[in-house]
């Protein structure tokens, strides 16, 4: 049974998982979706009540019936590098291969719908909150009025985009940023804004989750850090990333997410107050965990091979272990 | 008539740093022109960035 893993050649993080899967001698075919037609192929056919689909990547090629497992990690647009690319292109390319994979038996890191709807960050909050995790005092508005209101209760704000996509005409970044008490609001109007109280960290929290496996890592705000500066992303910062213990009550609450969202991955964002509360800010349902484990040491990738590579419960045995792959 | 949001965009900063590294449609692998494979120098990878929560922003909504 052979893993898939849908991502850009250039993601040296997925790299940190496939250099796992090979040393278990687990088959695993990588390809990016936007190289369909062209080094990339797929073909299925549905004939007599049965399905029979194969792809192909750089000279090889798999059964999709042999599928264990399918990790969506960070893959083009389909078909954006064929030859004549287009958007209906993408459109045809995308319905034929997700279509194909969604009628596999294999498990995925994310499934698509599951991963869609956990991008939204209004309902990772709703949903946190239900889960039982502190979510900081957050207004989501397009009434310069309400923003008003809001400052007048919480003075110290920031703003973060609701997406968390950046502008790319030009191409900006748009960190979580503080806003001033005085600020004129009237922007509100133009766009969906998302204002957040600002939580008094001591530490960023990075706790990443593969499966039923909880990996924390604690990165202390620097004494002399700017207090402009809140997004951990953006901000200089010489400290490291430590591993850190989940306080049980959290690690409650990110389960009963998990299942909620239906995730099989996440990495959630916390902030470390100064009482040591972990406040949720996000789950990124694909985000990067490279730099956790480089500063960490903490196994993540091979916890995400391992969770790929595991036996799918579902299937009967003595399905496993058939090699699907092929060169 | 610009979104409040975005009165703090900053311009968005590319890498720098020259990969040092290329795919392999043979091993589905990074490797650098030693031969050695690039996810497996930790230090390589902190140097260069490309593993952080920033990478990747352009094309993808989560980091």
């Amino acid at each position: 049974m052979t893993v898939l893993i849908l991502t850009s050649e250039e993601d040296v993080t997925a790299d940190m998982v496939v250099v796992h899967l090979n040393g278990a001698g687990v088959p695993v075919v990588r390809l990016d979706p936007a190289d369909l037609t062209g080094s990339v192929a797929l073909s299925g056919e549905y004939v007599h009540g049965a399905f029979r689909g194969h792809l192909s990547a750089a000279g090889r090629l798999v059964s999709i019936g042999g599928l264990r497992s399918i990790w969506v990690r960070r893959p083009g647009p389909p078909a954006t590098r064929a030859p004549a690319p287009s958007s209906w292109l993408t459109e045809e390319a995308s319905q034929a291969l997700y279509g194909m994979l969604r009628g596999s038996d294999a498990c995925w890191m994310n499934h698509p719908d599951a991963a869609r709807r956990a991008r939204h960050k209004p309902w990772q909050l709703r949903l946190a909150q239900r889960s039982g995790l502190p979510v900081p005092a957050t207004l989501i508005t397009t009434f310069p009025q309400a923003a008003r209101e809001f400052a007048a209760r919480y003075p110290d704000l920031v703003v973060k985009p609701v997406s968390g996509a950046h502008p790319q005409d030009p191409p900006r970044a748009v960190p979580t940023s503080r806003v001033a008490p005085d600020t004129d609001f009237s922007a509100v109007a133009y766009g969906p804004t998302l204002l957040q109280r600002r939580v008094a960290k001591r530490a960023d929290i990075r706790l990443t989750v593969v499966g039923d496996r909880m990996l924390a890592a604690r990165k202390a705000v620097a004494d002399d850090a700017d207090p402009d500066e809140v997004d951990v992303r953006f901000a200089v910062n010489s400290l490291s990333w430590c591993p850190v213990d989940v306080p049980p009550r959290v690690a409650d609450a990110v389960r009963e997410y998990m299942a909620g969202a239906e995730l099989a991955y996440g990495a959630f964002d916390f902030a470390e107050d100064a009482d040591g509360t972990w406040w949720f800010l996000e789950c990124n349902q694909s985000g990067q965990f490279g730099f956790v484990e480089v500063d960490t040491g903490q196994p993540i990738a091979r916890s995400v091979a391992e969770w790929l590579a595991r036996p799918d419960p579902r299937r009967r045995a003595g399905v496993d272990g058939a090699d699907t792959a092929v060169r | 008539m610009q979104p409040f949001a975005l009165n703090y965009a900053r311009p968005a900063v590319e890498l720098e740093v020259t990969i040092p590294y290329a795919y392999d449609s043979g091993l589905q692998l990074n490797v650098l022109l030693d031969g050695r494979i690039a996810a497996c120098d930790h230090g390589l990878m902190r140097e260069l960035g490309t593993t952080t929560s920033t990478a990747g922003s352009k094309t993808h909504f989560d980091d």
